[in-house]
């Protein structure tokens, strides 16, 4: 009776965006006298941080500071339409709304500032709250009299609205699924690694690290990210190795009905964890982003599993991996039973689970 | 660039993290009432008797809502892409899983909502259910959904079957060196947000209605509420955007439609707060997958063709499982790139709770299964993993299942950079490999004709 250590490997692949595209994301800017900045967005945010990153995209753009911005998504009678937070979606596409909601106000103070400094606004450029001609930049005015300006000296409302559509992809052949433009608004990419210790005689699996490496475009808010992937790494350890509604499955009785009898994974079984962020800028996102908030919880359940298998020599296919898996699939291994089928050139793992030790009803093969 | 890209703190993060932020929870509103709902005690049932009468007449009660009281009563979460709906907002002679609502009563209070639904009185004739999808098919299975049968039959119209197929599998199959086959089962698990599904629904003198909601999407919530309500979108303010953890979870629009229709019929203000044990026992829950793989690989490591059946458990309702099984099916090579494809998926219906999004949607079982399943046949050949996958990494320009042509993929560039972190030497070749589109080695006879042009991102 032993513990053994094990590590194990896994990649994965997620798109941005709804699959098959065709989910909009509107929204309108308005800047007050004072060239204070207010967003109007009907993103919710979930806790990923949705307001922060289109509050910055929003500074960025327009050349204001963050803390010029306030950002509304508290309602559907001020705020224009969203399709949800979802899909990874809300950096990708509501982003690129407030995006060109935000170009839009920068013309328009380019276009004020223009008439006050009476200089071409071509030769304008804005940043940190201050409108200057490029190249002197002593020459300057501050946003919030621009925006005094608009309102008080010109009538104006600076205004600006966004929105952005990838459009929908259809399937054109439903035999073959070939579709017609890109399902997908962007892909992002990660690697995982797992190192656990299994014990030989109770079954139970201890995930010592992980480290991932993810390709997200561009890190909008690196602490923002780490979250994600810190929050989706404990996720997917809880899918691997912890959690499931019907633990007896078929039989549906059992359900865990609160947090002292559905397990999931608190500081007793958290990990080490290390990110690396790579940046591979998508061509299509705000400022070169990809989504992150769902794939984070992808790779460490395959990972988690090749680790257990490197370290006793078991494979266990149906998740999630709890002791008494481990210890059925010891037993089947130390009884000879945890062989695949090898007939020629076939080798076939998990027959008895196979749809085929099932029904008749449904034949499947090679 | 100084702010995107900053390490910026959080924009609402000192409210949460000192408890001052507004949930809907902390929403209060004079006069308002609270509600609880009557729920299935059984798997499948036939609902022969449902009589509200004591109910209605107890004390403190303001409301009972019923079948009856809904205007549109199915409407599907996928109606816009032109699926049909199959799920009542209550029950009316049908109840498909445990904990599948069928009234909700809005009272003074939580206690006096809750023992006037021990007061409805509902008679069951209780039928045989099915909880396992590989037993769907049969003949003499149990029929779960009354608008699809047992399982979902109107992909693009008619097919009963989400298809992917591309070159020419058969081809493949006679030409591996080896044929490895394994069995993936994922299972469900519930989202376990902190906050649970809870809404207040309160008409307004004007006729309108104001509904604080806990969704993730205030718009698509909107139109789920205007359609069961048969209302234009004038006539219903969602207030929310600030939500307590939803992870996939609080897209179905659990809570608001039978809060505002509690709301209209009493004519009060209504709480909808759910505990802790009905988010657990009856909200809608990732979906188990069952996978079985087959892949053809020759004995220097290539994937020349892969074999896949997927069976994607619903639940008792469709909700957005036809949209998983679809993305799962467009992704169903994971990060490498096979060139001669059979995948064969389905959405069968069990007497479960009916599944719905969940954070990787359609995809987290699968990469599980994909995952393992690379090591296994890694591990066949004799073959480093990182070897293996770095050699069907996909790479710029080949195609994805359906044809798309990949623009910027990372795969071998994360794999190397975990290499890295970890101290896993790869060899020279390895080393100096790129997303670069396919050449030399690396652009073996089967992966010439599948290669595209045109990035698609």
């Amino acid at each position: 009776m032993a513990v053994h250590r094990g590590k194990g490997l896994a990649t994965v692949e997620y798109p941005t965006g709804m699959n098959q595209n065709g989910d909009p994301s509107q929204a309108w800017i308005k800047v007050k006298p004072d060239g204070r900045v207010d967003v109007f967005s009907g993103t919710a945010d979930i806790g990923n941080g949705s307001k922060t990153v289109q509050s910055q995209i929003v500074a960025e753009t327009i050349g204001v500071p963050y803390d010029w911005v306030t950002y509304d998504n508290s309602n559907t009678d001020s705020s224009p339409m969203c399709t949800g937070t979802f899909a990874s979606r809300a950096t990708f596409v509501a982003g690129n709304a407030v995006l060109k909601a935000a170009r839009q106000v920068r013309e328009r103070i380019l276009a004020v500032a223009s008439r006050e400094l009476e200089i071409d606004p071509a030769d304008l450029e804005v940043a940190d709250g201050s409108v200057s001609v490029k190249g002197t930049p002593a020459k300057s005015m501050g946003v919030d009299e621009v925006a005094g300006a608009a309102t008080f000296v010109h009538g104006e409302l600076l205004t600006g609205d966004g929105a952005h559509l990838n459009p929908g992809a259809a399937i054109i052949d439903p035999t073959t699924g070939e579709v017609d433009k890109p399902p997908h608004a962007a892909i992002s990419y990660a690697a995982c690694t797992a190192e656990v210790e299994v014990d030989d005689e109770t079954g139970d699996v201890r995930v010592l690290s992980l480290t991932q490496a993810y390709d997200i475009g561009r890190a909008m808010n690196p602490t923002l990210v780490e979250g994600q992937i810190d929050g989706g790494a404990v996720m997917g350890l809880g899918f691997g190795l912890l959690e499931d509604c019907y633990p007896y499955y078929p039989t549906a009785e059992h359900r865990g009905d609160g947090m002292n009898t559905y397990h999931v994974p608190t500081m007793a079984e958290l990990p080490e964890i290390k990110n690396v962020l790579m940046e591979n800028p998508s061509s299509g996102g705000p400022y070169g982003a990809k989504g992150i908030g769902e794939m984070s919880n992808n790779a460490q359940p395959a990972a988690i599993a090749n680790a257990i298998h490197d370290a006793v020599g078991v494979w266990v296919t149906e998740f999630p991996i709890t002791p008494e898996r481990v210890l059925a699939a010891l037993d089947a291994k130390s009884e000879g039973r945890s062989e695949p089928r090898r007939e020629g050139r076939v080798v076939a793992f998990d027959e008895e689970l196979s749809i085929n030790s099932f029904t008749s009803a449904k034949t499947w093969g090679a | 660039m100084k702010v995107v890209g900053a390490r910026l703190p959080r924009y609402d993060g000192v409210g949460h993290v000192t408890g001052r932020t507004t949930y809907v929870d902390d929403v209060r509103v004079p006069g308002m009432l609270h509600a609880a709902a009557l729920r299935s005690v059984h798997h499948n049932a036939r609902i022969t008797r449902l009589d509200t009468g004591a109910a209605a007449a107890m004390a403190g009660v303001h409301a009972v809502v019923t079948h009856a009281d809904v205007p549109l009563l199915v409407y599907g979460h996928l109606s816009g892409a032109g699926i049909p709906g199959d799920e009542p907002l209550l029950a009316k002679d049908h109840v498909r899983y445990r904990g599948q609502p069928i009234a909700l009563v809005a009272a003074d209070t939580v206690d006096i909502a809750r023992a006037a639904c021990a007061a409805i009185e509902v008679d069951y004739e209780e039928l045989p259910a099915l909880f396992d999808v590989r037993l769907g098919f049969d003949g003499d299975a149990p029929v779960i959904n009354d608008t699809f049968g047992n399982w979902y039959d109107q992909y693009e119209g008619n097919l009963d079957v989400r298809q992917i197929r591309k070159g020419d599998i058969d081809a493949a199959m006679d030409a591996a060196d080896l044929i490895v086959s394994g069995v993936y089962r994922t299972q469900s698990v519930e989202q376990v947000p902190l906050e649970t599904q809870v809404c207040v629904a309160i008409p307004e003198p004007d006729g309108r209605l104001t509904i604080h909601t806990c969704t993730q999407a205030m718009y698509f919530s909107l139109g789920v509420v205007c359609s069961h309500l048969q209302l234009p979108m004038s006539q219903v303010k969602m207030v929310g955007g600030t939500v307590g953890g939803g992870f996939g979870g609080k897209v179905d629009t659990a809570s608001d439609t039978l809060t505002a229709l509690a709301a209209r019929k009493s004519g009060q203000p209504v709480k909808w707060r759910w505990t802790r044990e009905e988010e657990m026992l009856a909200s809608g829950n990732r979906g188990p997958w069952h996978m079985e793989i087959i892949d053809a690989v020759t004995s220097d490591g290539w994937i020349l063709g892969r074999k896949m059946l997927t069976i994607h458990d619903a639940g008792a309702y469709g909700r957005f499982s036809v949209y998983g099984l679809t993305k799962h099916s467009f992704h169903h090579t994971g990060a490498y790139s096979i060139p001669n494809l059979h995948f064969d998926g389905y959405v069968v219906f069990t007497n479960k709770i009916p599944t719905t999004a969940m954070r990787g949607y359609g995809v987290t079982g699968l990469s599980t299964a994909i995952e393992v399943h690379a090591e296994r046949v890694a591990k066949e050949l004799g073959m480093d993993p990182y070897e293996f996958r770095l050699k069907n990494a996909n790479r710029v320009n080949d195609t994805s299942p359906n044809r798309i042509a990949y623009e910027d993929p990372s795969t071998v560039e994360v794999l190397q950079s975990l290499a890295a972190a970890t101290g896993v030497e790869l060899g020279d070749g390895l080393r100096a490999m790129t997303r670069e589109q396919r050449s030399g080695d690396m652009l073996p006879d089967h992966l010439v004709a599948q290669i595209g042009s045109g990035g698609g991102h």
